[in-house]
């Protein structure tokens, strides 16, 4: 058992931060206010295509597809500089993680050909339909349906809280193709298709973060059906491996809570019970920050990730939570306008446990499989 | 970083948790507040375990390992200070140790053979006479002593008490997370097997979230503990404290909670182990004392 970080990991998170040192503008702090508002989508785009250039967009992909299969760790260092600088890939970051690499593995030849190239450029943004306003924690029961018409499907049916469907060119959609469990289908559907209406909701979490996305007699061709009918659940099971560390939302929590009490400090406002507070915001972050490299540590040696990973996620919202609060508490002047990135760190903080997935499914799995109590009756 | 376990990490565990297992179950007819373990003392001993910490093999991250596993028993023995703060003292000083602060009772401190006594800042040390120290009665689940009034210590060089205070804030970290694994599996079990509405209590989700979440906070526990003793930092070593006193303050109540009458029970061995973690929560200066010391080594720099 080691804690230290060996030489080469080391080496390529130097790379990282000097890369983002060189890339981000002198602005960047106030532009990274609304992950998918128009200035920061547009910025990405940009930073994408310069990280693709150095080789730093997908590292961990395999060679054939632009990466040079470099291991969990560096995907997850990685991961944690992009985050702690406040995500300069903006939506980006779910096609590096785990939608290029779901098609790589269910992806039919020209599926792949059409999408992982324009994704390892980084020049292409996706959104995720997963979430429907009568399936939300129940996935299982969506509603949005594609029926088969000779060589289309036509989609009905209606998404929300949509995350980048305002910029994104493709949707990872998720549609039922027949009742059931087992009668829920992935397409991959371009955003441009008539019959898709994209509506933003207004939030707390910032501009154009959130959407409604209408699908109205939306005609694909069944070349857009992602391995076969029926296929979703085993394929979204997958994508969710992928994606099971999650993103490294200690990394910003811990580098905003140092904003925060270095605020405290320089205004002499840093008393006992600031300490005390930031000091169990610290403890909580850096909890959640080894939790996640277990897994990381696991995934590098092909170990199967177990209910860990639901206890890593766990983790990472409690911290989110502590440092959200503090910062609320102690430094409130940072959600009037005193502090743009102490805001943008709240408007992430506060969905840390909503966002891809209510927490609460989290402690359920920790009490079955990782605690092994009884299951509730059904 | 690799945490995978080294080939004599994972012989010296082994090796660790057979021993253990032999000291899994409290007696029957015991229905004391401390299960003292002189059986795993002398074994520990014979076994030359106390000072794993100095084998350049496998160094203090083993010995919180140990530490870490031993805990989970319902015996008590003073392990913690032994094998994680003594191979830090210069000189020789015999085991086993005992803390003693702001002259308050402390763990051990009756059979103690070196006692680290905290005044203020500084650290003092004693070899203590058996007429310096005396037992006491308590509630808490370790053999509780009392060092006389009037026994002089010679204090540490400053630089020595500041790692010694580092290495004891280890040490209360992995003996937290032991205990606190202990005290959740016990719970764990209680809840799959008690029945109330016709159903297993394990089954209601309103516990089964509560006991998610100590779950996840005494997994946090472990990981700043067994990372402290891997770094050595003194950051980390306060983290490591401040977390596990936290994460204990909350889960020491809700696992009586669930437990509801029986674990106030001297039959039943909840106690053995929450007791313990409730003699922790004041060391060290308590969470305020612990997060004193994140602010001085954790906060330092600019973000």
């Amino acid at each position: 058992m080691d804690f230290n970080w060996d030489v080469e990991q080391q080496t390529f998170r130097s790379t990282v931060r000097a890369f983002l040192a060189a890339n981000l503008p002198s602005d960047w702090e106030s532009l990274a206010h609304g992950p998918a508002s128009e200035s920061q989508a547009a910025f990405s785009k940009k930073f994408c295509t310069a990280l693709a250039g150095t080789g730093l967009l997908v590292p961990h992909w395999p060679k054939r597809w632009g990466g040079r299969d470099a291991d969990a760790w560096t995907s997850f260092i990685l991961a944690e500089e992009m985050w702690e600088a406040g995500e300069p890939r903006g939506g980006q970051y779910m096609n590096v993680n785990w939608i290029g690499p779901t098609l790589m593995r269910f992806g039919s030849e020209d599926q792949q050909a059409r999408y992982i190239p324009p994704m390892a450029r980084g020049e292409t943004i996706w959104c995720q339909g997963f979430s429907e306003p009568e399936a939300g924690s129940d996935l299982a029961s969506l509603r949005t349906r594609a029926e088969k018409d000779g060589s289309v499907y036509r989609i009905n049916g209606q998404k929300i809280w949509t995350s980048y469907a305002g910029h994104a060119d493709t949707c990872f959609l998720l549609a039922r193709t027949s009742a059931g469990k087992s009668g829920m289908s992935v397409f991959l559907l371009p955003m441009d298709t008539p019959g898709i209406i994209v509506r933003q909701i207004p939030s707390i979490i910032g501009e154009g973060d959130i959407h409604e996305v209408f699908f109205d007699n939306v005609e694909v061709p069944d070349s857009a059906l992602l391995g076969t009918e029926g296929q979703a659940w085993e394929i979204a099971r997958a994508s969710l491996s992928l994606e099971r560390v999650g993103i490294p939302r200690f990394a910003l929590a811990t580098r905003m809570l140092h904003r925060a009490v270095e605020t405290l400090k320089r205004a002499g406002r840093f008393g006992h019970g600031a300490v005390e507070s930031a000091a169990k915001a610290r403890a909580a972050c850096e909890a959640a920050r080894f939790y996640s490299y277990g897994i990381v540590d696991q995934r590098r040696h092909g170990i199967a990730t177990g209910p860990e990973a639901s206890a890593a996620r766990f983790a990472t919202v409690m911290a989110e939570r502590l440092v959200g609060e503090f910062a609320v508490e102690y430094v409130p002047e940072a959600l009037s306008g005193g502090d743009p990135m102490l805001l943008a760190h709240h408007q992430r903080a506060i969905v840390a446990g909503i966002a891809s997935g209510a927490a609460e499914i989290q402690l359920n799995l920790i009490a079955t499989e990782l605690l092994k109590l009884p299951r509730e009756p059904r | 970083m690799d945490f995978r376990l080294t080939p004599d990490q994972d012989a010296v565990m082994s090796a660790i948790d057979k021993l253990a297992r032999q000291f899994e179950l409290k007696p029957t007819d015991f229905h004391g507040f401390a299960l003292y373990g002189r059986e795993l003392e002398k074994e520990l001993e014979e076994g030359q375990y106390f000072d794993i910490a100095l084998v350049p093999e496998l160094g203090p991250l083993s010995a919180a390992m140990a530490v870490e596993r031993l805990a989970r028993s319902p015996y008590t023995a003073e392990i913690a200070l032994s094998m994680l703060v003594r191979p830090q003292l210069s000189g020789e000083w015999p085991r086993p140790l005992a803390l003693v602060e702001n002259d308050r009772p402390g763990r051990f401190v009756a059979t103690a053979k070196t006692i680290l006594m905290i005044e203020g800042e500084s650290i003092g040390i004693v070899q203590p006479g058996a007429k310096d120290v005396e037992a006491v009665d308590s509630l808490f689940a370790y053999p509780m002593g009392k060092l006389k009034a009037g026994v002089k210590t010679t204090p540490l060089s400053s630089a020595e008490a500041a790692n010694i205070r580092k290495w004891l804030r280890i040490a209360l970290a992995a003996e937290a997370s032991g205990l606190l694994q202990a005290a959740i599996a016990s719970t764990v079990e209680h809840l799959s097997l008690r029945k109330q509405f016709g159903r297993p209590l394990g089954t209601f989700q309103a516990l089964r979230h509560r006991m998610a979440e100590c779950a996840v906070l005494a997994g946090g526990v472990r990981w700043l503990a067994l990372k402290a003793a891997g770094t050595a930092d003194e950051g980390d070593a306060a983290l490591a404290a401040l977390h596990a006193q936290e994460s204990a303050t909350r889960i020491v109540y809700d696992v009586h909670q669930m437990f509801a009458a029986m674990g106030m029970t001297l039959e039943h061995p909840l106690h053995l182990w929450t007791y313990r973690l409730k003699a922790l929560f004041s060391e060290l200066g308590g969470r305020g004392g612990q997060a004193a010391a994140v602010a001085e080594h954790c906060f330092d720099a600019a973000a």
